[in-house]
């Protein structure tokens, strides 16, 4: 499907790729079914909170991008996941790289009562004019929200009818809750709106320059990995969306080409950016583990003419790292007798499945079951490499459902159990349990990921979930569980969603 | 640091809603957290699905790095309304999630909070409630994002809880509840409450916290047993207790803060002594033995306030109870100058003045502070820069800004608080200011 950019907004991720948050069955099954086109998404009638088109992922990361303003066209509870902006990147220090000099604003418009009945046009024209006054931004986003689109809020309108008083780019985003299912249609509509308004066409080619979109689930010491390694073969990464300038967006059209770090995240941008401005992209693999990170720079070298310089760095690299990893894949062998694998279950975007199902065979774990946010037909070929290497796998397809993570996790038992804050209570358990990722922000070594940096650092972190186990098992110990025992006792995950599809 | 331009004085049509980074969250997040905080409760949000997970940022997170709880963050049941049920109706979902929770998740109460797709649409969310009545009780707090902030939704759930769950009960002498403390926005909430129902117990008095009590209901439903309701703000929490005292008769008095330091903590309990008729002599037995203590440990503490920070001009930036509670401690035992107040949660217009009062009266230092009311970060931001400042008792928000803008030391006392874990860390009571000094040292601290 084409990207259409005269439209005011992307299609949903259901319209575009089949999406679905609601499945559990074998990988190939699921795969086949979407190849089929029979692929179909399901209610739950059991659900928890697991984040909305506006408030997984927009209000905490387009507020960092440095000289813009947030507008948050909604109630004044939608941008309060926001309120961490003045510290979410200060923590870093200066010597790792931080820049000293940015400042980040946001508005909320703070629709009220009187607004659902008579509007609130004229607020969000005041926001506009006063961020523009307040904070001289190159550029402002307008961010939707469910009330602004059941009122009927005409955003495009007001922008039309202010941008020419307004220096600032104004990038309306319709990332209204209520839009889709799935979470990720955020991606979609932001890129979107970065893509129709602020990339520029007819400039300059930097052809030594990499777009790379990278979600910071990614950290601070995974960007300057990367960095490393591009510099090394005379490239330069041009990290968006977090924490750039506008003119990052801007200089997006004159890159070599656009690397993934996450390809279900970067997919609506790659395309777009080929299709309209010529940038080519791949989508696979990412740089995470030595292989997979290898792979990426090849790809990357052949794009920008690098082919014997990543050769040459390829080369230096693992000689400095194998010995590393070598004493990684030994302790791992050792935990269990009888050469059986140590087993990791963790929950992951479906860009991550990619990346981490690959790099679990590298340190010589298994995976006995992926559970993932969202999958959709963007990515199939892909899914389908992974069963061909590591075989068959159970899958559950689920956007932060902290029961049937809960259910999950005792189900397959495993050895580790990677959890994150939106995973509930899987991690109290009497096996090992760590984090899947970091804090944003985080610039510690330890919470590397990303390059040869970042799979030494992250095979030695999940060695160290193994060595002691204190925590979790004193919380299952000590704290009643939330859901009723018969839960855990049934088999099935998704035991209360509909049989019909939606 | 990045510059900001001063703001403009004349504005044709102004919206003072429209602000940037104001200090709370919704009705519906206040309403979700004082659910939360109801240990047994769980909350029910028919509301967009991320209702729930964003408050975990912008509530839990916020109010010193909190977990939410086992009930709390995508651990809360929620509809999750879409498109076609903004189209079609949102209450067969929510009448399918009622029933699915109340099988599934372990709770004495459920609480079904409504939010704006709900409140736009015209579920009628009260009457699929009702359906529900039998098993444990499930409520209704009918409310929305867009009709108010998080201090409302803190009400509207107690109010939610009076008009649906309490029965008249026999009034037990000596029972007070606590109320005006608000789950997460008064970030200190878990210590406040639990100090002053230990600092009551002491003097023969039955404290009913409502949040944090090991059972939820039980405490919900003995409220109308109190004998007094205190509430520990100038305005938060002052309409739920006009409502128990229609319902219930039970009457109700403003503590305009929580006591910080041993000198309004004595002041409280002799108040109580009056209010409640308590044995005096057992009263001031207690007091004398916590003054001694408390004044002992201060000696502690001593000589690093007299040479880190003596006479400092402060700036206090906090909800209204904790900047009247650290105003008149800083004012009156530190010795510190109160130079400029910002209060940030945003008190009705018809309290404003008393609240100016309690700020700037009854202080011995000889700098009262000027008063503001401002929920607008940036604002606030302008403001403090007009000051001269030493010290800032603020939120996170001003912890760079403090330093880079103003070259004062910040401590982060009021919401949000993303730079400090706040378990039940608490300035109330007797050893509060020791506590408040422990943690500004901890930020100047070094050898003589």
């Amino acid at each position: 499907m084409s990207i259409d950019l005269k439209a005011n907004t992307c299609p949903n991720r259901e319209q575009r790729a089949g999406a679905v948050n609601a499945y559990y069955g074998k990988a190939s099954d699921l795969v086949q079914e979407a190849r089929n086109g029979t692929l179909t998404n399901k209610e739950r009638e059991f659900q928890q909170s697991s984040g909305c088109v506006l408030n997984f992922y927009l209000t905490t990361r387009v507020v960092t991008i440095r000289d813009a303003v947030m507008i948050v066209h909604a109630p004044v509870g939608c941008s309060s996941t926001s309120l961490l902006y003045r510290e979410v990147y200060r923590r870093i220090p200066l010597s790792e790289g931080r820049p000293a000099d940015f400042d980040l604003h946001w508005l909320t418009t703070n629709i009220d009562e009187k607004d659902v009945v008579y509007g609130g046009a004229d607020k969000l024209r005041f926001a506009i004019r006063e961020a523009e006054e307040r904070y001289k931004p190159k550029a402002i986003f307008v961010l939707a929200s469910c009330t602004s689109g059941i009122i009927g809020e005409d955003i495009e309108g007001v922008v039309a009818e202010v941008q020419p008083e307004i220096n600032a780019t104004i990038v309306p985003v319709h990332c209204e809750g209520i839009r889709s299912r799935i979470i990720q249609t955020a991606y979609d509509a932001f890129w979107h709106g970065i893509l129709k308004y602020l990339v520029k066409k007819d400039i300059p080619k930097q052809p030594d320059l990499v777009n790379i979109a990278s979600m910071l689930s990614y950290t601070w010491q995974d960007r300057k990995e990367i960095t490393r390694l591009l510099n090394r073969i005379g490239l330069r990464p041009n990290f968006i969306p977090e924490f750039a300038t506008v003119e990052q967006f801007e200089i997006l059209g004159a890159a070599a080409v656009t690397a993934p770090i996450c390809p279900t995240y970067t997919d609506y941008l790659s395309r777009g950016l080929e299709q309209e401005f010529g940038v080519p992209c791949f989508m696979y693999p990412s740089p995470v583990g030595i292989d997979h990170t290898d792979e990426w720079l090849r790809t990357i070298a052949r794009y920008t003419g690098k082919e014997k310089e990543v050769e040459v760095l390829i080369k230096e690299e693992r000689e400095k790292w194998l010995p590393q990893m070598e004493k990684i894949q030994n302790e791992f062998a050792s935990i269990k007798p009888n050469g059986e694998k140590v087993e990791i279950l963790g929950s992951l975007g479906q860009g991550r499945l990619l990346t981490q199902v690959p790099y679990f065979e590298e340190i010589g774990v298994s995976s006995p079951a992926a559970i993932i946010q969202d999958f959709d037909n963007l990515v199939l070929d892909e899914v389908q490499g992974i069963i061909d290497q590591a075989g068959d796998f159970d899958v559950l397809v689920n956007t932060f459902q902290a029961a049937e993570l809960a259910h999950i996790t005792r189900k397959y038992d495993p050895d580790v159990a990677l959890t994150c804050p939106f995973q509930g209570s899987a991690y109290k358990r009497e096996k090992g349990a760590t984090r899947i990722h970091a804090l944003r922000g985080d610039a510690r070594q330890w919470s590397a990921q990303a390059g040869y940096k970042g799979a030494i650092a992250y095979g030695n972190f999940l060695l160290q979930s193994l060595k002691n186990k204190a925590f979790q098992k004193t919380m299952l110990a000590k704290t009643p569980d939330s859901y009723k025992d018969w839960w855990y006792e049934q088999p099935d995950p998704l035991h209360f969603t509909k049989q019909k599809g939606v | 640091m990045g510059t900001v331009t001063p703001l403009r004085t004349k504005e044709e049509t102004f919206y003072p809603g429209v602000v940037e980074a104001p200090r709370f969250s919704c009705a519906l997040g206040g309403a979700y957290m004082s659910t939360l905080a109801t240990f047994g409760a769980v909350p029910i949000l028919h509301s967009g699905a991320g209702c729930g997970m964003s408050q975990n940022f912008g509530q839990n997170f916020g109010a010193g790095l909190n977990g939410a709880g086992p009930n709390g963050n995508t651990s809360t049941p929620c509809s999750c309304l879409v498109e076609e049920h903004a189209v079609f109706g949102g209450e067969e979902k929510l009448r399918d999630l009622i029933k699915t929770t109340t099988e599934l998740v372990r709770g004495s109460l459920y609480a079904v909070i409504s939010g704006c797709v709900p409140a736009l649409i015209g579920d009628d969310v009260g009457a699929v409630v009702k359906e529900y009545r039998g098993g444990a009780p499930v409520i209704h707090v009918n409310t929305a994002g867009f009709i108010g902030n998080s201090y409302k939704g803190y009400e509207q759930y107690l109010e939610a809880v009076i008009d649906q769950l309490l029965t008249p009960q026999p009034v037990v002498r000596k029972r007070v509840n606590i109320l005006g403390i608000v789950p997460y926005q008064h970030v200190f909430w878990k210590g406040n409450l639990q100090t002053i129902k230990n600092l009551l117990e002491k003097i023969g008095v039955q404290a009913n916290m409502i949040f944090t009590e090991n059972d939820g209901l039980e405490a919900l439903q003995s409220i109308p047993s109190a004998e007094l309701n205190l509430v520990f703000s100038p305005w938060s929490g002052i309409n739920p207790a006009r409502k128990l005292e229609e319902k219930f008769g039970t009457p109700f008095v403003v503590i305009p803060s929580v006591p910080v330091g041993p000198k309004d903590t004595s002041a409280f309990l002799r108040f109580l002594v009056r209010r409640l008729q308590l044995r005096r002599t057992r009263v001031e037995k207690v007091i004398a033995a916590e003054e001694h203590r408390a004044y002992r440990f201060t000696e502690y503490m001593a000589d690093i306030a007299m040479m880190a920070l003596p006479h400092a001009y402060t700036a206090i930036v906090a909800d209204t109870g904790t900047a009247i509670g650290l105003t008149r401690y800083g004012s009156n035992e530190l010795g510190w100058l109160p130079e400029v107040v910002v209060v940030t949660d945003d008190p009705p217009e018809e309290y404003r003045e008393e609240i100016i009062n309690h700020l700037t009266e009854g202080l011995e230092s000889a700098v009262k502070p000027q008063v503001h009311f401002e929920i607008d970060s940036h604002k606030i931001r302008l403001l403090l820069r007009e000051h001269t400042l030493q010290l800032v008792l603020a939120s996170s928000l001003e912890k760079h800004i403090a330093v880079d803008e103003l070259s004062a030391m910040q401590v982060s006392v009021a919401f949000p608080v993303y730079d400090r874990l706040i378990v039940d860390r608490t300035y109330a009571g007797y050893r509060g200011g020791l506590a408040l000094m422990e943690d500004v040292a901890y930020k100047y601290g070094g050898p003589l």
